[in-house]
């Protein structure tokens, strides 16, 4: 892959599908899975997927081009998209381009972050986009497909080659896709899109520069508090970024857990309190070295114990998944925001 | 004037590039988080000898 | 068969390279910035030592961007570039 900007349009040889595998692979296109061919009509029937959409996009770090809508919808046919995801696609990437995301950091650390993409609004279901069993795993193409396509942005355009600008130490799952929906019609909450300040009927994305889900197992608790007594334990980890780095993190509850939460009249808002309150980890826990690192940064313990997050509001809520005594803790690279984004519906 | 790790040479080229950067670039041996005193010694070493040919130009 | 380039973008326009005016290293200020990395304060502060011995070292200063997962915020770095001529990174691990 050249650092130069390039021809927009490239004629090469005919090939089969073997040779086109080797072909990407040899321009350091490719995720390492098999990409659709980004001819000119794929790429004419992804653009018109987001016509209208006329907002200039900024340079993508580390390689620092502005890319055009042509370059960004190649990405998403080789990704697999079909031309009604490419809005949820462009979102997210306005997403991570907003400064508080903190893109070039977080591609270029040795942290094994990558974007989250989580869909909110009617979209998911126009899109089927999976909310429910399996929502972060395998199965569904819009869910693969979304998160691909950003991945491959982020490589082709902005030049996060992986060994080279990631540098991250083992890289992660999540760097191949990392998108779900918000499981709204089995949420006892309002939905995340709609606390956060848009109308239910609109088609949002959240991003974070995040670490794949981490399980959160309770199958014993009965009530709403000994469930979020048991994620405190567990998301209060020495060795997470959100301590290291302080930053957000998303606890997206099954809607089983959800449901009893709600049962026990729990709010969001007392969700967080208790977490934030509760999720500590005590100073004995933390070695001599990273006490005087962490107070140099000016993050102090508190009555013998770190938080784990920097204030209430850094502990995102939301419901996902299906049925099971499961909720899923995914914490951030630390230097980064909880971004949402409207997505723009195509101009009729 | 640039102190990095062998390990991250390439990502400072390669960000120095994209700004259109030539950097000084003084590189050490990798890890430089981790090590003891007596083994930070090797680095600042470097980082000392790599500076005095900067400074000769 | 002609297909699109995936990595195609566009240079911004109206950013030329940057090049570095000449330095009096015996004399000029040096400012040592750390990307607050573990050992980063140490490296530094070790090499100001060993500069000691053959320049002066009174307007040899420190600073460390806030977090070692973010960017140094634009003050900052436009205020090293006001008040030194030659800045010494510590940057990658």
């Amino acid at each position: 892959m050249s650092d130069a900007a390039e021809a927009e349009l490239l004629d090469i040889p005919e090939m089969d599908a073997d040779a086109w595998a080797d072909y990407v692979e040899a321009q350091g296109w490719t995720d390492g899975l098999p990409l659709v061919v980004p001819t000119e009509d794929a790429v004419a029937r992804m653009m018109d997927g987001a016509r209208g959409d006329n907002e200039p996009f900024p340079a993508i770090t580390p390689r620092q081009l502005i890319p055009t809508l042509r370059s960004l919808a190649a990405n998403a046919v080789m990704a697999g998209c079909r031309p009604a995801y490419f809005p949820v696609v462009l979102s997210a990437l306005r997403g991570v381009l907003v400064a508080d995301y903190n893109l070039h950091g977080s591609l270029a650390t040795t942290h094994a972050c990558a974007p989250m993409i989580m869909v909110n609004g009617p979209l998911r279901q126009t899109l089927n986009i999976n909310c429910g069993t399996n929502c972060m795993g395998q199965g569904w193409r819009a869910n693969a497909a979304i998160g691909r396509a950003l991945q491959l942005i982020l490589l082709n355009i902005g030049g996060a080659k992986p060994a080279i600008m990631d540098r991250s130490t083992f890289g992660s799952p999540a760097k191949y896709t990392f998108c779900f929906g918000e499981n709204e019609e089995e949420s006892p909450f309002p939905p995340y899109h709609v606390r956060h300040g848009f109308n239910a009927i609109e088609g949002v994305v959240t991003v974070m520069s995040a670490e794949p889900n981490h399980n959160l197992n309770d199958h014993g608790s009965t009530t709403g508090k000994g469930i979020l007594t048991t994620f405190a334990g567990a998301i209060a980890s020495p060795a997470a970024n959100t301590v290291y780095a302080k930053g957000p993190f998303f606890i997206v509850f099954g809607p089983e857990h959800a449901a009893t939460l709600a049962r026990d009249k729990f709010t969001v808002e007392q969700v967080q309190q208790f977490l934030y309150d509760k999720a500590r980890v005590p100073v004995d826990q933390v070695s001599p070295e990273n006490h005087q690192i962490y107070a140099e940064s000016g993050h102090l313990p508190e009555n013998g114990f770190y938080r784990v997050a920097p204030t209430p509001d850094d502990i995102h809520v939301a419901v996902a998944g299906g049925p099971g005594k499961h909720s899923a803790w995914i914490p951030s690279f630390g230097g980064t925001a909880a971004i949402s984004v409207r997505v723009k519906p195509p101009a009729a | 004037m640039v102190i990095a790790t062998e390990t991250f040479r390439p990502l400072v080229l390669a960000q120095a590039k994209a700004r259109k950067l030539e950097p000084h670039l003084i590189v050490v041996k990798h890890p430089v988080g981790g090590l003891n005193t007596a083994e930070l010694q090797d680095r600042i070493d470097t980082a000392f000898e790599g500076l005095k040919l900067e400074m000769k130009g | 068969m002609r297909i699109v380039n995936p990595s195609y973008g566009i240079a911004p326009q109206g950013e030329g390279s940057a090049t570095a005016g000449p330095v009096d290293w015996a004399n000029d200020p040096i400012i040592l910035f750390s990307n607050n990395k573990p050992n980063a304060k140490e490296l530094l502060e070790g090499v100001r030592n060993r500069l000691s011995a053959i320049r002066r070292v009174d307007n040899i200063d420190y600073i460390a961007k806030g977090s070692a997962s973010q960017p140094a915020p634009p003050e900052m770095i436009n205020e090293v570039a006001r008040k030194y001529r030659i800045a010494l990174l510590a940057l990658g691990d």
